[in-house]
Parts: C-alpha cells; sequence; structure tokens
C-alpha cells in the first residue's frame, strides 16, 4: 500500500489524539483495527490493537503531563507488522515492543509540538485581529498532523525492516512470544484499576465483575 | 448583538479543535479565542478596538477539559454579548479553568473512556467480529461525548455567570464516582477473559495460565507500577531476538 496513506492515517491518529476531533480515532483498539482493515489484517491490527489497549487503560492525560502517544505508534505498528511478512508469534512480540518504543518517541514529539506551538503564537507579537489568531490556530493544528504523518511513516519503515530482520532470531516457538504479550497484557490491564480507586476500595466491585467474566467462561 | 444559533452552532464545531495549539505558555487560550471568534465577531464586529481588546483578553492562557471547554465558552460568549465587566469575565474564567479540568478528567479520561475501551476488549475477548467491537466503543463513546459537550456548551450559554450552580445540580462529580465503580466491574469482567486466553499450546498453557494469574493479582494491588515492569518484559524478550541477530 502507498507510504501517503500510512502518513495520512498516522496523521489523522496523532490528530485525534492530541486535538481533532478526539473521538478516540487514536485508541490502539481502534487505530490498530482500521489499520489491519485497511491494509488487509484486521484481525491482527485488532489482535495488536486491543493488546496495546491493554497498556492504556490506566494512563491518564491529565494537564500537561508528557504521556505515550498511541495513536501514531498504533499505525505504525500494525503497518510494521504487515509489511515484515511474519505471521509467527515473535512477529507479534516485536510488533508491540516496537509500538510501546514509539509511542515514547512520538509523546516527545508532542512535548516538542506544544514548544512549538508557543513560538507560533507569539512570533513577532501577533497583532489581536480574528486573521491572526485563526491562521496561527490553524498552523499549529496543520503542524500537529504532519507530526503524526511523518512519525507513523519513519516508524512503519523503521519498525517493519527491523521485525522483518529480528523475527527470525527468536529462539523459542512461537506461543512463548505470546506467552509473554498474555502476561505482561494481563499485569498492565489489572494495574488500570488505580484509576478506579484500587483494590481497597474497589475489591468488591472486581470481584463482582471477575465472577460474571468466570461465568461466561464457563458457560462459552 | 448575541449570538444567534448558526454562531453558537460554529462555535461548537470549532471547539472540536479547541486543543490545536495547545501550549505550556497558555495551554489552550490560543484554542479558546479560536472558539470564540466567531460570536466576538458578531458582538464586536462594528467595533474595531473593543474587537481587539476582547481578542487579547480571550488568547491568554486558560485551560480545561476539552469536553467541557464549552460551559466556559457559552458563558463568555453570553457575558461578552450583554456587555459584562471584561473583569468579572476574566474572573470568571479563572475560577471555572480549574474545576473544569479536574471534572472532565475524572468523567472523561478516568471513567468514561476506560470504561468504553474495556467494553470493546470484552466484546473481542467474547468473540465478537472486530468490527463490532469498533464500532461499539467509538459509537457508545461518542454518544456521551458529544452530548457532554453540547451540554456543556448549552448550560454555559444559558446561565452565564450561574454555571457553576448548574454543573454542581447536574451531579457531574457524583457520575465520576458511579463511572469509577463501572469501570471496576468491567475491569473484573475483562480479566479472567484475559487470563483465559492464554496460548493454544496445551503442554505449556499451565505455567503461562500461572504467570498471568500472578500478574494480574500484582497489577490489582501494586497498580500503575506494574505497567514498568510489564513492559521491560517485552523490550527484555524484544532484546533476546537483537542479541540472537548480533550472534548470528
Amino acid at each position: 500500500m502507498n507510504l501517503w496513506v500510512l502518513a495520512f492515517a498516522g496523521g489523522v491518529a496523532g490528530l485525534d489524539g492530541t486535538s481533532f476531533p478526539q473521538v478516540m480515532l487514536s485508541r490502539p483498539v481502534v487505530a490498530g483495527a482500521l489499520m489491519g482493515w485497511l491494509l488487509g489484517i484486521p484481525v491482527e491490527g485488532a489482535l495488536l490493537g486491543a493488546v496495546l489497549e491493554l497498556f492504556h487503560l490506566g494512563i491518564l492525560p491529565i494537564g500537561a503531563t508528557p504521556y505515550p502517544e498511541a495513536g501514531t505508534a498504533m499505525v505504525a505498528a500494525v503497518w510494521a507488522y504487515a509489511v515484515s511478512g511474519t505471521t509467527h508469534g515473535a512477529g507479534l512480540l516485536l510488533a508491540i515492543a516496537f509500538a510501546l518504543f514509539w509511542e515514547r518517541v512520538a509523546g516527545a514529539s508532542v512535548v516538542l509540538m506544544r514548544r512549538w506551538n508557543s513560538w507560533i503564537l507569539t512570533a513577532g507579537q501577533p497583532p489581536a485581529t480574528p486573521a491572526a489568531v485563526e491562521s496561527r490556530h490553524l498552523i499549529a493544528t496543520g503542524t500537529d498532523f504532519l507530526r503524526a504523518g511523518v512519525l507513523a511513516l519513519t516508524g512503519g519503515v523503521i519498525g517493519g525492516a527491523a521485525i522483518a530482520e529480528l523475527h527470525p532470531f527468536w529462539p523459542w516457538g512461537g506461543d512463548a512470544a505470546e506467552g509473554v504479550l498474555h502476561v505482561a497484557g494481563v499485569g498492565g490491564a489489572a494495574g488500570a484499576l488505580a484509576i478506579f480507586g484500587g483494590w481497597r476500595e474497589r475489591w468488591r466491585l472486581v470481584l463482582v465483575g471477575v465472577s460474571v467474566g468466570v461465568l461466561f467462561l464457563a458457560v462459552a | 448583538m448575541k449570538p444567534g444559533i448558526r454562531i453558537r452552532a460554529g462555535m461548537f464545531l470549532r471547539s472540536l479543535a479547541i486543543q490545536g495549539s495547545w501550549n505550556y505558555r497558555t495551554m489552550i487560550g490560543g484554542g479558546f479565542a479560536f472558539a470564540l471568534m466567531p460570536a466576538l465577531r458578531a458582538i464586536h464586529g462594528e467595533q474595531p478596538a473593543a474587537l481587539r481588546d476582547a481578542i487579547e483578553r480571550h488568547r491568554g492562557i486558560f485551560n480545561s477539559h476539552p469536553y467541557l471547554v464549552g460551559v466556559a465558552l457559552g458563558a463568555v460568549a453570553r457575558l461578552e454579548a450583554e456587555g459584562t465587566d471584561p473583569a468579572t469575565i476574566d474572573r470568571f474564567k479563572s475560577a471555572v479553568r480549574g474545576s473544569l479540568g479536574s471534572l472532565g478528567d475524572g468523567l472523561i479520561w478516568a471513567g468514561w473512556r476506560p470504561a468504553w475501551a474495556m467494553v470493546a476488549l470484552i466484546l473481542l475477548h467474547v468473540g465478537a467480529p472486530w468490527w463490532s467491537a469498533v464500532l461499539a466503543f467509538l459509537v457508545g463513546y461518542n454518544a456521551g461525548h458529544l452530548a457532554l459537550r453540547g451540554w456543556g456548551f448549552h448550560i454555559g450559554y444559558h446561565h452565564g455567570l450561574a454555571v457553576a450552580g448548574q454543573l454542581r445540580r447536574a451531579h457531574v462529580a457524583d457520575a465520576s464516582g458511579v463511572l469509577a465503580s463501572v469501570g471496576a466491574v468491567l475491569l473484573g469482567v475483562l480479566l479472567p477473559l484475559v487470563v483465559a486466553a492464554a496460548p493454544p499450546d496445551t503442554q505449556r498453557m499451565l505455567p503461562w495460565l500461572g504467570a498471568a494469574v500472578l500478574a494480574c493479582a500484582a497489577g490489582l494491588r501494586w497498580g500503575n507500577q506494574v505497567r514498568t515492569p510489564c513492559v521491560v518484559a517485552i523490550f527484555g524478550a524484544a532484546l533476546v531476538t537483537l542479541i540472537g541477530r548480533v550472534l548470528a
């Protein structure tokens, strides 16, 4: 698929996550599934997105706190997995490892972007006119789209090459790679209880939920 | 001149991009002025000096949760239209910016959003088609998201300075507590489904299941502190392939 599609999808995911329109196209499970669908691997995309989502349940983008930008990283990681040509569990593991790394890179770029926005809004002491305010706001928003697009593009290319090169060197079976992801994902998801009040405050409700989940497993 | 319905609709649409120029100096100040501009044009359009003065005041520092910023936007549009003293408007903005931020963080980032993300994950784990999980998340989440934005803008515009009382009467803070409870139940439903999704190799399944149960218990007990060791475990496993490549 055309690299422009990768850049555009990354730009959309990045913009959605940071500024416009924040309808959660940038959530890992959504971005992963939709990117996978674009690439003809929707199930694998959704799987990668679901794993990364487990790690993001407990992350809160509060105030000026730097946080990992998952949407752009997810788009890049699904592309990387697709172009690497692997269907091995090690490919999934490497794609998630890459996404976890790349979301940090993308998060750091958001910090730089916000410093850049300060400059855009104040450079040359702009007059207090509608045109000055609107044009600078739109330039900042457009630059954010470009930032995320470039990150997705470079991430997809680098990640694809890395996964293709490295996955044959996984020394154990595919199940072992998936097992690592599975255990780590469970820990990451369970940690999200902190944002709902923590174990001491919510243990009864968690156990109610666990009962429902176990009941479903027993029936299914 | 009071902003008409078309102007208010324009402000609402612009408010979707209010964080487009987020920065460490004025935070969403630039976005606030951008979203308020249709109203400022309508109110002060024929008085250039008054328009410049209003823009200067509103492009200064401001912050809010993006979904609740409509409360402040609507109220400020009304106050500007009524010719309220600028110092009063500034005091109002200073008073609401902290509370709109913390209310939205608790309600959306720590409640509504993870709840719908877990609904999507639960659907995927019970075998629903990928698209239905994504659709459920996007439709369910955004129904509440857009309703909250619209409601916030509505009460802000219609109640002006008295909007804080409306927020209290709407029990927004109580809703955060309810969502946290719902989130805890949903997490409880999700965890056994994720634990049971161990790799299918039956010979190795038991150790993986045991490790997953331990990871689950650690996460429930120590919260987000467990995230870092989990991520390090994935990086460590990926490093094995890199070492293998170097040694080959």
